[in-house]
């Protein structure tokens, strides 16, 4: 039987953390199993270093920012951007030598990305640009977690919404009720986009009541997904309604998946929307997104049960898995190609 | 109703921003969006199709960085024996004029490896360019070895005197052919061999590397078909579908891709001479004849994938995951 699992390539842009959740307190994460801590230092920029004391093995994220160091909570070793130990409280005398590895960081977008691979290639190649995730004309809210599944899954769920409807009725657009327009998948080297155009169809109640258009009126739609790296899903939802109505009301997900390891991936959703500005359509909005997205880990999470039991299966795939199996495709080439 | 999915290549009409001549019939071309925009990325050994013309597509290796995520840059040669590509790109390709870009995609990827010979011969040169960056990036010990007509045919020379002695220059009128013996012959385990030119040196390479280097060591990508091996004649034989739960007979004179364009199956595809790899599609039962020239011979002893375009089924019936 052939081994259904891609594996993930190291020689990539993760985004790790979110912008937000990196500060003055050093945050601890574990990304390609690889322990790594980031914080801020006086600048405003992010440091990414191993997580673990050169001296005893206990997480620099357990310490604190001093400055531009990262001091260790045991041995209070001290840290400066590169990984050096500047600093030891018991002798002069720095231990020569003493450092923890440092990782190239680019913080864009909202995103803290992390490159854990070949520390020279990181140069080579760039992170996708999230610019709608700081544009004014976006509103934006999300999430962060991590799923008890390997990253494959999650590629998989993302590359084909059919699901939806099944998983969570009350967030499916009406429009998934009928068959499946034709799936169109477009492919480059290493990235797949896929869109439907749906037949017009009412918008889900709740879009409706935040958006303030009548249930009644129905409107094409387009379902567009992007694997854009190893790391990112950039997907979009689009009601076509006319302008006299509002205009279009466009819906973008963004995924970023970190594999924590094999059976593990940290994943930052975002919901950003181009209508129903202010909070409390927010507030309204978050519940049923958070709602969806926590069905979906809970789904998947039992799928890494399922295949840690009783191994890969030969899946039957449909037209649907089209987008699925290309990026597939993709991962399996650029793990290969890490030699 | 058929939900038949619809798959194709990125494809985008990009600007010539600069047709500089770099040598001799050859000519660098960078492209890019009208309106600026990024172009999907790449990684070193990825090529795009020109669409020159109906029924006139060429494929070119991407020639500059990877890190530039604005423009493309290909280099092409001005062929004696075109068969009309090249000859267009020389003629119509101007500062300023539009091209349909398809693409990028990559059947030439450069593995990681402690160590690496190159040998690129004439316009085989562009590939290896963001290679030897690469590798010289992450550290890797290698050496090129280029070899051309004369000095004044040979591109980008002066972008690889950076490199120093880990670049060795052949122009043919001054220092002969390449000593492909030499070069290859004692093996080295974990050196990787990249090569990419005309089709008498790929042989000479391929014929060297098969006889006493590790499988796999070699890498190369073939813009012409390879001459087909004798006797190999074509036969019908069931075509199985499984994605799709069709089954359509493929008879001796058409390949499993045209069956499956008539039959509305949405394949994707670009040379149909099986160079390209455009058209890989994963094997779920059968035994498949390969003709390509892309697969290496592990992958193809693998039967996990083909090129439909030109590979056929030794037996009576072949099952694909479309």
């Amino acid at each position: 039987m052939r081994d259904r699992s891609t594996g993930y390539p190291r020689n990539a842009w993760y985004a790790l953390a979110a912008s937000g959740e990196v500060g003055g307190t050093p945050f601890g994460t574990r990304a390609l199993d690889t322990p790594v801590v980031l914080f801020r230092i006086s600048d405003g920029s992010i440091v990414a270093l191993g997580d673990r004391d050169a001296h005893r093995p206990y997480p620099l994220s357990l310490g604190h920012v001093d400055g531009d160091t990262i001091v260790s909570g045991y041995s209070g070793f001290a840290y400066d951007r590169t990984g050096a130990c500047v600093r030891v409280p018991s002798q002069a005398q720095v231990p020569y030598g003493a450092r923890v590895p440092s990782y190239p960081v680019v913080e864009e977008g909202d995103l803290v990305w992390v490159w854990l691979g070949e520390p020279s290639l990181a140069s080579l190649r760039h992170p996708v640009s999230t610019p709608w995730l700081t544009d004014a004309a976006w509103e934006t809210f999300g999430g962060e977690w991590e799923t008890a599944a390997g990253v494959g899954l999650l590629h998989d769920n993302f590359a084909d919404i059919t699901h939806v409807a099944v998983v969570d009725p009350v967030i499916s657009p009406p429009a998934l009720a009928g068959v499946a327009p034709a799936l169109e998948v477009e492919l480059t080297e290493t990235t797949v986009h896929f869109h439907r155009d749906w037949p017009a169809a009412p918008l889900p109640e709740w879009q409706a009541k935040v958006s303030g258009t009548p249930t009644t009126a129905s409107y094409p739609q387009r379902e567009e997904g992007a694997f854009l790296a190893p790391g990112l899903w950039a997907d979009r939802w689009d009601v076509l309604v006319p302008a006299e109505d509002g205009g279009t009301q466009t819906f973008r997900f963004t995924h970023a998946v970190t594999p924590v390891d094999e059976r593990h991936t940290r994943h930052i959703w975002r919901v950003s929307r181009n209508f129903a500005p202010g909070a409390e359509a927010s507030d309204a909005l978050r519940p049923i997104f958070e709602s969806y997205y926590l069905k979906v880990r809970e789904i998947l999470e039992t799928m890494q049960q399922v295949i840690d039991r009783d191994g890969y299966g030969e899946d039957v795939n449909v037209a649907a898995d089209l987008a699925a199996l290309q990026v597939r495709k993709i991962l399996r080439r650029l793990v290969a190609d890490e030699g | 109703m058929t939900t038949q999915p619809i798959v194709r290549e990125f494809e985008a009409d990009l600007k010539v921003v600069a047709a500089v001549e770099a040598a001799t019939d050859v000519v660098t071309l960078t492209l890019a969006a009208e309106d600026g925009s990024a172009l999907p990325p790449w990684t070193p050994g990825a090529h795009i199709d020109l669409v020159l013309g109906e029924d006139l597509v060429r494929q070119y290796s991407l020639c500059g960085s990877p890190a530039d995520t604005g423009s493309y840059r290909v280099g092409v040669l001005r062929a004696p024996d075109s068969r009309g590509g090249s000859k267009a790109v020389h003629a119509e390709l101007h500062e300023g004029a539009t091209v349909r870009v398809r693409g990028p995609r990559n059947h030439f990827p450069l593995v990681a490896a402690p160590r690496y010979l190159f040998i690129a011969g004439g316009i085989g040169i562009t590939p290896m360019l963001p290679m030897i960056a690469e590798a010289e990036a992450s550290g890797a010990d290698w050496r090129l070895v280029y070899g051309g007509r004369s000095r004044a045919s040979m591109a980008f020379v002066d972008e690889l005197a950076a490199y120093g002695d880990k670049v060795t220059l052949l122009p043919q009128d001054e220092a002969g052919f390449p000593d492909l013996d030499a070069l290859l012959g004692s093996p080295e385990e974990g050196t990787l061999v990249y090569t990419c030119g005309p089709t008498g040196l790929l042989d000479a390479v391929e014929e060297r590397c098969a006889a006493s280097w590790p499988a796999g060591s070699l890498h190369l990508e073939r813009f012409s078909a390879k001459a087909p091996a004798e006797g190999e004649e074509d036969s019908a034989f069931e075509l199985v579908l499984q994605r799709s739960g069709r089954t359509l007979q493929v008879p001796a004179d058409k390949s499993i891709f045209e069956v499956c364009r008539e039959a509305g199956v949405s394949v994707v595809g670009s040379c149909l001479e099986g160079v390209c790899g455009t058209c890989e599609t994963e094997v779920v039962e059968g035994d498949v004849e390969h003709r390509d020239s892309i697969l290496n011979e592990e992958e193809k002893e693998s039967n996990e994938f083909m090129m439909i375009c030109v590979s056929r089924c030794r037996g009576e019936s072949l099952t694909l995951d479309l």
